[in-house]
């Protein structure tokens, strides 16, 4: 019997969405900031996956500090799972056009959802909407019921950001020490000095 | 015989475009070879079960030391004895992973296991991304791998919050706690495994910040950033018994930070019984019938041929391989000669065609959750290649 479990990119989170993007030639190294208008830690990597019924539901959903990121599983007639890696220009694009609709009345996310997921662009401006065209869509999105009936409806995830970040700040008045006077930048190799 | 299947490599700038920046080591050299070893869904099943045990046996021997006050005999230093138990004592200092180096499991060779590096492991980043990566990159089934690290790693960042409860849980009890991860300064390959660690850990949910250790700051009240922002968590990519030795004022400082429950440091002050090597000699002594144990000594030997190791050198430094007669067959140099050795059976590595060994290297976080292997001469240093793995 099989106990050891094996690697899947799905299960990599968002190193895998950066290796991936790599790999298929996406420059998206982890330090780069796409959007520094955004505030950090808002931009979003979603796994976005196809129904039977054609519609889209997200299947995992992190924060990252990289730009935001899709992997979009898709199903051919044949049943043949296809993925392919979205960028940020992508789901911004894709966003924008949903959001024109809905503000022009023909967005679906405009009316109460009919059961689980919707198509790839609702979905998309419902997860990442504030992450990709910025706070003050977001926040409309978040104040907007139906937009939150969707999101509850398309998203699986488990991912829910906390928001009760702790605030405190120091406010002890002893002298704070710092160590490492001598060790800490004491390998300029590439290679570790103590790795084992 | 080890049996490997030739892979095209990724190129060098494709390899740093996803952080990986120690390609090449310093003979000019790759690091990571263009062959995977062809390992059994058996030959996997039965690394994930030794590794599984032995890490059930370490705990159990962690309390026969404590309990025995065989620090002394471990090489521990006097001013981490505290923390040790301390860290011990309560389940909130939870072991983040760890990596077990072991000889055999193929080409029908028994497990053995080497030695224990629990407290500050790499190859983290070659084990968990790039050989999978190397899968992706030939078109090969990536589920084809005995390797669930990424996941195993994060879902343990949760386990610091649900601890034995089911770490799906972990929103629920969150509340905002802050883990700081720091290396040394000048290092690309123990930056970039830290920040790794962060990356699970962000995933997993956790706030986070990164500081080069220089720039940490501490007080009786806490671990803080150099903006002085507290974090309740610190994780730092560098040995216990360095702390103890180089830096012995932070130690005490660690202590009382412990004490007064201000923060808690990753990896635990624990591992370091598990990282002496001096454990391999209690494990025999508690599991003498073990098959995954090679006897184990605190003197030479005598009558087989064996290795003489330093309580806590480190990347095969130290190292003598002595004769029946006790005559030395090779040896390797290093800076840890100052620490109590101990002599280990000598064991053959698995070989493959040309003559090099092969170590295993499995993580441990909660369980055995990842395989990769090192290549090399009889003694694995540190200029060993990284060669990853393809099930069949």
């Amino acid at each position: 019997m099989k106990h050891f479990t094996s690697a899947k990119h799905i299960m990599m989170g968002t190193m895998g969405l950066v290796v991936l993007s790599a790999l298929s030639g996406c420059q998206s190294a982890p330090e780069e900031q796409a959007s520094t208008e955004q505030a950090e830690g808002q931009n979003k990597f979603l796994v976005v996956e196809q129904l039977s019924s054609g519609k889209y539901v997200i299947v995992e959903e992190m924060p990252t500090t990289g730009p935001s990121r899709a992997i979009i599983k898709e199903t051919d007639e044949n049943g043949t799972v296809h993925e392919r890696v979205m960028s940020e220009a992508e789901m911004k694009e894709l966003a924008d056009q949903e959001y024109k609709k809905m503000e022009a009345g023909q967005s679906e996310l405009n009316a109460e959802p009919q059961g689980e997921g919707m198509g790839l662009a609702g979905t998309i401006l419902a997860a990442a909407g504030g992450a990709l065209l910025g706070n003050m869509i977001g926040n409309a999105l978040m104040n907007n019921k139906n937009v939150q009936r969707h999101q509850d409806a398309s998203n699986r995830s488990a991912y829910h950001r906390s928001a009760s970040g702790m605030n405190n700040s120091a406010t002890s008045n002893t002298q704070k020490k710092s160590y490492f006077g001598n060790s800490a930048s004491k390998s300029t190799t590439s290679s570790s000095s103590f790795g084992g | 015989m080890v049996s490997l299947q030739t892979i095209k490599p990724i190129d060098d700038r494709t390899l740093e475009q996803f952080g990986f920046g120690w390609h090449t080591d310093s003979d000019q050299s790759k690091y990571v070879a263009n062959e995977l070893v062809v390992v059994s869904d058996a030959e996997a099943e039965a690394y994930y079960e030794a590794v599984n045990e032995l890490y059930d046996m370490y705990a159990t021997a962690a309390q026969h030391v404590i309990d025995n006050n065989l620090f002394f005999d471990l090489g521990i230093p006097f001013n981490l004895i505290e923390p040790i138990k301390k860290s011990w004592e309560n389940d909130v200092h939870w072991h983040l992973y760890g990596r077990f180096d072991l000889a055999g499991g193929i080409g029908g060779a028994p497990i053995k296991l080497i030695e224990f590096n629990a407290d500050t492991p790499t190859a983290l980043f070659e084990t968990a991304i790039l050989q999978w990566a190397l899968l992706k990159h030939n078109g090969m089934d990536e589920e084809r791998q005995f390797n669930n690290l990424y996941e195993a790693i994060s879902d343990n960042f949760r386990r610091l919050v649900t601890l034995f409860d089911d770490p799906e849980l972990f929103e629920k009890h969150y509340d905002g706690w802050k883990i700081l991860f720091s290396s040394i300064s000048g290092n690309i390959e123990e930056e970039q495994t830290v920040r790794l660690l962060q990356q699970m850990a962000i995933d997993a949910g956790f706030e986070s910040g990164f500081e080069p250790l220089g720039g940490v700051k501490f007080d009786d009240e806490g671990i803080y950033d150099a903006n002085e922002e507290p974090y309740e968590y610190w994780f730092k990519l560098y040995p216990w018994e360095d702390i103890a030795i180089e830096e012995p004022e932070l130690a005490t400082q660690l202590a009382t930070i412990m004490n007064n429950q201000k923060a808690i440091i990753l990896n635990p002050a624990y591992t370091l019984l598990f990282q002496s090597k001096g454990m391999m000699k209690i494990l025999c002594d508690l599991f003498p019938d073990s098959p995954y144990l090679l006897k184990t000594s605190f003197e030479p030997l005598k009558g087989v041929t064996h290795v003489e190791k330093r309580m806590f050198g480190r990347e095969g430094a130290n190292i003598r391989i002595m004769d029946t007669s006790g005559a030395v067959i090779e040896e390797n140099d290093g800076p840890y000669g100052n620490f109590k050795p101990i002599y280990q059976e000598y064991v053959e590595f698995p070989k493959d065609v040309d003559g090099n060994s092969y170590q295993a290297g499995v993580f441990f976080a909660y369980e055995a959750c990842g395989l990769g292997f090192r290549r090399g001469g009889k003694i694995l240093g540190n200029m060993s290649k990284f060669v990853g793995h393809v099930l069949r």
